[in-house]
């Protein structure tokens, strides 16, 4: 694989997917639909070769060398010419075991969203030009290793995603969608604020020998490139180091979204359409905290391990928040919405737990949520294409109309509660496990461990309301799920199922890095202790 | 008998300028303000005159006077066409009643 | 004088020489030939493009002209620079745009028969903004911002087609007579304390340990009084929203860059040569204890920004909040001053030329679609983006990029200005501009919002832009993608411009 672009292709295919579609006449929707799914299937293909040439032995994290499929070369050179020397910022990727998961979740999350928009029927011209141009947005971040780079592809899918809500959306859709622009844009201010400072806070050794101040994740890594008098500099006695991780940590908690920022969550959900849903639960939502840990926790060892009790209490709130309003809610979606705060929760949790295991449970609990809760919304999505309503009261008995379909739902419901050989229950399980032994959050990790009793309460009891009891008069012609609606269904139950009974396929591919990440946050926070800070 | 000094320009043209404000402030004819606006230029220009002469600059303060003179003689040109123009539109020039642009 | 030094002299105002010769002979063939007056603006960009090829010439050297003795320290009236040539360059780029500008324009081809006397007075807006971004006597200064309001004054009520261009120049001359009326007086006091109006001269005086610093400051805000006008920064931007709706589309987008640009040159020069000791290695500038212009600054740059975003919130008419928002951009414009050092000096040379390319690509997108529905309320904008979806399109990404989100030239602009702010330290400030960035996209993306979200209920005609038409809104789109992730040009070439003569 070596000099082949394979993460440049990942990312910008779907850019190349857009021009096509543009240049497309408006009324060949036959063809705008089958190039985007072309386009999001070999994107599929391209996560897949890229997983076949993984190789599982190298960390990543903090050092170049163990990255894979790096590109890297210098995007923007400005050479000194007054007092500030050379500016540059790189076009680097390079992805490892913390990212190689999230990748691809994206392909088969932008795959599956792409067959669920077969039901769109306005404008599809401008819908799937947005819909690949987010898709870009999402890669990019979850490849780029120049902080730079990140915050271009992060403030990228803002965009797109405030006119896919705005437009194809529910009744409230113009409120959702400009409640969700602002509060992302927000917190994205935060994070350009702190990626500002930690440029000048650090240096990094270019080829001609020169030291300049860098965008450069890995180099930011570096304590020992800080330099004494930079304001987020650990050497620095008067940095900001403290503010400066609180506001990048609301930036990505803004993105889980982490109790209190997660009021745009429900009204986002509620008015996107289903596809959109979808990418929003099962990409989204992770790239708050695939940040944190690629951000935060190298960058700032020493306070992640300050606020560690705090990062699990707020996980701990919205595990039972989430689960508690989602008892409340009588609109499907939004009950799915607050699930899915819920489990964002156990995210925070295991990361807050500074263990491998934690830390393991974790990410592997971004890719599940990714898969079942984008399954959830499509089981919404099904629903309410034939009936145009979402009120779960309004339903009953509806096993017996569309069994195949209260199959499927049956599967991804459990999955959420966390039943044993579906791939929810060792997530949690991990998250559990890494979070009890940790003495500071045990107690917090004990208080969590209602949120799976409440997550079982709120979910059988919406099966049971749906899909058991007497079938109201109304209902009796609806039609089970068709082909399309299969191709949906069947890719993330396999994928549910599969981990649920062999986690290794996925846990192998990240304990090395989760391992290295762990060892360099306790390393780094140790050395920084015995040089006095 | 009294010397006339430098304070005795600076008095008047202090005066002149107060005034000039005070008229640009209060009054609501185009016109008026338009006067105002004469008034704070001439003080400047007994300012530059004065100090010329009793600071001993040469006379770099009389000339810069008389580029002053000249441009407010254009400004109250162009000033008072414009005035014209609202006159014949508005038919009248008080500045308050002059508001179709407003938030 | 004698002949070789006039010669010399004359050489370093090539420029506008040449401007000033293409206003006389913009008067003279409309006098002669009235009946070829579409020549008239064909006259009008050869001008422009001999003027800058002779700044372009002037990039290589410095200097300045018509010194008043020839001692070793007494520079001229007029400085040539690299900082001066970039805002002149500035300016005929920005005037070319707008003479092709006035093209499209429904409003000045209907006054076609006084084609002549808008292009002479354009050309007097030039060559004021030329001089005055080279100046560096306090009455050259004056007179050159004279004679462009005073040209102004007249084009924002040129077309006379509705009331609200009368009373946009009547409100336009009402507030620019009292400003720089004021900053005349302001220079009157300069000149009793110093003896002096040249701006080099000035320096070591305000040096003096003895000086009354009530009365530097008394006379330094009464002269800021007069650019902040110009810069149309708060407490002095009451005219701007009214100007911007009442005057001509064209007229409007020229004051906003241009004039705004002019200003901006000149408030930097007058700080840099006049209170600036000497620069330090690291690029901050040491300061004149006499007064402290960071403190005044820091203050209308926030208000200026907070009051011109908060208030374009609840904007109907979209000139109108365009104008609001060209206030805000002279808020974070300032910024890059307010941090006095060299670094914030090329920030905002760099936002300049991004400003110039996103708001000269928005005011003429709102003016083709205002040539067709006659109207600029964002009320009727509701469902154009399927009407027309080239412009709509174009108008999105001009807005967005005003918001100053990536990838785009204006996310750009506003990361130097924070640069500058971070490395001086000034987190609360860079903070509050940040937070006024957040408050800007409400009201940009309601634009959009009423564009593409909200259905309109009757069927809109389509606007087919001319071919044209087409390449102008591209020259100006292009470049707002293209440097939103290759900046590089511009940055190289702001860092290049900063050098103020003696500096």
């Amino acid at each position: 694989m070596d000099g082949f672009p394979i993460l440049s292709l990942l990312t910008f295919l779907p850019v190349l997917g857009m021009i096509i579609i543009l240049f497309l006449p408006k009324e060949q929707s036959n063809t705008i639909k089958y190039t985007t799914l072309v386009i999001t299937s070999l994107q599929v293909v391209f996560a897949v070769i890229l997983l076949g040439n993984y190789n599982y032995g190298a960390g990543g994290i903090f050092e170049q060398s163990s990255f894979q499929f790096i590109e890297k070369f210098r995007w923007i050179e400005i050479t000194g010419i007054s007092w500030i020397g050379t500016v540059k910022v790189d076009y680097f990727m390079g992805v490892d075991g913390i990212s190689v998961p999230m990748v691809l979740l994206t392909a088969i999350i932008s795959f599956i969203a792409t067959l669920s928009s077969w039901n769109i029927k306005s404008q599809l011209k401008g819908y799937f030009a947005l819909f690949l141009l987010l898709d870009t947005g999402m890669m990019g971040v979850f490849v780029s290793l120049d902080f730079f780079l990140f915050y271009i592809f992060w403030e990228l899918m803002l965009l797109p995603m405030y006119f896919l809500i705005g437009i194809w959306g529910g009744p409230r859709k113009e409120y959702a969608a400009i409640k969700f622009f602002i509060y992302t844009l927000f917190g994205s201010i935060f994070i350009l604020l702190v990626m500002i400072g930690l440029y000048f806070s650090a240096t990094e050794t270019i080829a001609s020998g020169e030291r300049v101040f860098t965008f450069n994740m890995l180099a930011l890594m570096d304590q020992t490139n800080y330099s004494p008098d930079g304001i987020l500099s650990p050497f620095n006695p008067e940095n900001m180091r403290l503010v400066a991780y609180i506001a990048l940590f609301v930036g990505f908690a803004i993105k889980i979204p982490m109790f209190p920022f997660h009021t745009w969550l429900p009204d986002a959900h509620v008015e996107a359409p289903t596809p959109i849903s979808v990418i929003l639960a099962g990409v989204l939502l992770k790239m708050g905290t695939y940040g944190i840990l690629r951000i935060s926790y190298p960058m700032f060892p020493d306070i992640t391990r300050d606020l560690m009790w705090y990062i699990a209490l707020f996980g701990m709130v919205n595990i039972i928040y989430g689960a508690l309003v989602a008892l409340a809610q009588k609109d499907f979606k939004k009950l799915i919405a607050y699930s899915s705060i819920s489990h964002m929760g156990y995210v925070l949790l295991g990361m807050a737990s500074l263990s491998t295991t934690g830390i393991a449970g974790a990410v592997f609990q971004m890719f599940n949520h990714g898969t079942i809760t984008a399954m959830l919304f499509l089981i919404v999505g099904v629903i309410y294409d034939r009936t145009h309503t979402r009120g779960i009261n309004d339903f009953g008995g509806l096993a017996n109309q569309m069994p195949v379909y209260t199959g499927f739902v049956t599967v991804a419901f459990f999955a959420a509660i966390g039943l044993p050989s579906l791939s929810g229950f060792v997530s949690e399980a991990l998250v559990f496990v890494g979070a009890f032994g940790q003495e500071s959050i045990r107690v917090l990790t004990m208080i969590s461990t209602l949120g799976i009793l409440l997550g079982a309460a709120y979910m059988l009891w919406t099966l049971q309301r749906i899909f058991f009891g007497t079938l109201p008069e109304k209902w009796n012609k609806l039609l089970d799920i068709d082909k399309r609606e299969y191709a949906m269904f069947i890719p993330l139950t396999i994928i549910i199922i599969f981990l649920g009974i062999y986690p290794s396929a996925m846990l192998d591919i990240m304990n090395t890095s989760v391992n290295t990440l762990v060892d360099y946050v306790a390393v780094s926070f140790q050395n920084m202790q015995l040089s006095g800070f | 008998m009294i010397t006339v000094g430098l304070e005795h320009f600076l008095v008047i043209s202090s005066i002149l300028f107060s005034l000039g404000l005070y008229g640009v402030v209060t009054r609501k004819n185009a016109v008026m303000v338009l006067m105002g606006i004469e008034l704070i230029l001439n003080a400047a220009n007994i300012n530059f005159v004065a100090f010329s002469k009793y600071g001993n600059f040469g006379y770099d303060g009389q000339a810069i006077a008389l580029f002053v003179i000249v441009l407010a003689a254009a400004e109250a040109a162009i000033a008072l066409a414009i005035v014209l123009n609202i006159y014949k539109t508005f038919a009248n020039v008080n500045v308050d009643e002059i508001d179709k642009l407003k938030d | 004088m004698d002949a070789s030094l006039l010669t010399e002299n004359l050489s370093y105002i090539l420029p506008e020489i040449v401007i000033s010769a293409a206003l006389i002979i913009i008067v003279l063939f409309d006098l002669i030939f009235h009946n070829d007056k579409r020549i008239i603006p064909y006259l009008a960009v050869a001008g422009l493009a001999v003027a800058g090829f002779f700044i372009i010439d002037q990039f290589s050297f410095e200097g300045s002209a018509f010194a008043t003795s020839s001692s070793a320290n007494n520079f001229g009236m007029i400085t040539v620079d690299n900082f001066g040539s970039f805002f002149k360059l500035f300016v005929v780029c920005v005037s070319i745009l707008i003479v092709f500008f006035s093209f499209s324009s429904e409003e000045i081809q209907k006054t076609f028969d006084r084609l002549g006397e808008y292009y002479a007075l354009i050309f007097g807006m030039i060559l004021g903004m030329i001089i005055l971004v080279s100046a560096s006597d306090l009455i050259l200064i004056y007179l050159a911002l004279e004679l462009l309001s005073l040209s102004s004054y007249v084009l924002a009520g040129f077309t006379k087609l509705r009331d609200r261009n009368s009373e946009a120049s009547l409100k336009y001359l009402i507030f620019g007579g009292v400003s720089s009326g004021l900053m005349l007086f302001g220079i009157s006091i300069i000149y009793g304390m110093t003896g002096t109006t040249n701006l080099y001269l000035i320096n070591p005086l305000l040096q003096a340990p003895n000086l009354n610093l009530i009365t530097v400051s008394f006379a330094m805000i009464l002269i800021f009084t007069g650019i902040g006008y110009k810069i149309s920064s708060a407490p002095f931007h009451f005219w701007t929203p009214d100007v911007y709706e009442g005057a001509p589309i064209v007229i409007t987008a020229f004051l906003s860059v241009a004039s705004k640009a002019a200003g901006f040159a000149l408030l930097i020069r007058l700080i840099k040569t006049t209170f600036v000791t000497f620069t330090s290695p690291d690029g901050y500038w040491q300061l004149i204890n006499a007064f402290d212009w960071q403190a005044l600054l820091i203050i209308i740059s926030i208000f200026t920004m907070t009051l011109g975003n908060f208030t374009a919130l609840w904007q109907n008419n979209l000139k109108r909040m365009l104008a609001y928002s060209s206030i805000a951009h002279a808020g974070y414009l300032l910024l890059g001053l307010v941090v006095m050092s060299d670094q914030g000096l090329t920030a905002i040379l760099i936002y300049f030329v991004f400003y110039a390319l996103m708001n000269l690509g928005a005011f003429y997108i709102i003016m083709l679609i205002a040539n067709k529905t006659g109207s600029e309320e964002i009320d009727d904008y509701t469902g154009l983006g399927s009407a027309a979806p080239f412009l709509g399109v174009s108008l999105a990404i001009f807005l967005v990029s005003l918001t100053g989100l990536p990838p785009t030239a204006g996310f750009i602009g506003k990361l130097y200005i924070f640069i500058a702010l971070v490395d001086a330290k000034m987190i609360a400030v860079a903070i509050i501009a940040l937070l006024n960035t957040v408050v800007s996209l409400y009201y940009y993306v309601r634009v959009l919002k009423h564009m593409y979200l909200q259905k309109s209920d009757s069927p809109k005609d389509a606007i087919l832009p001319s071919t044209g038409q087409i390449l102008f809104i591209l020259i100006l789109l292009v470049p707002t993608l293209l440097f939103g992730v290759y900046f590089t040009p511009i940055v190289t070439f702001a860092k290049n411009s900063i050098s103020l003569l003696g500096f």
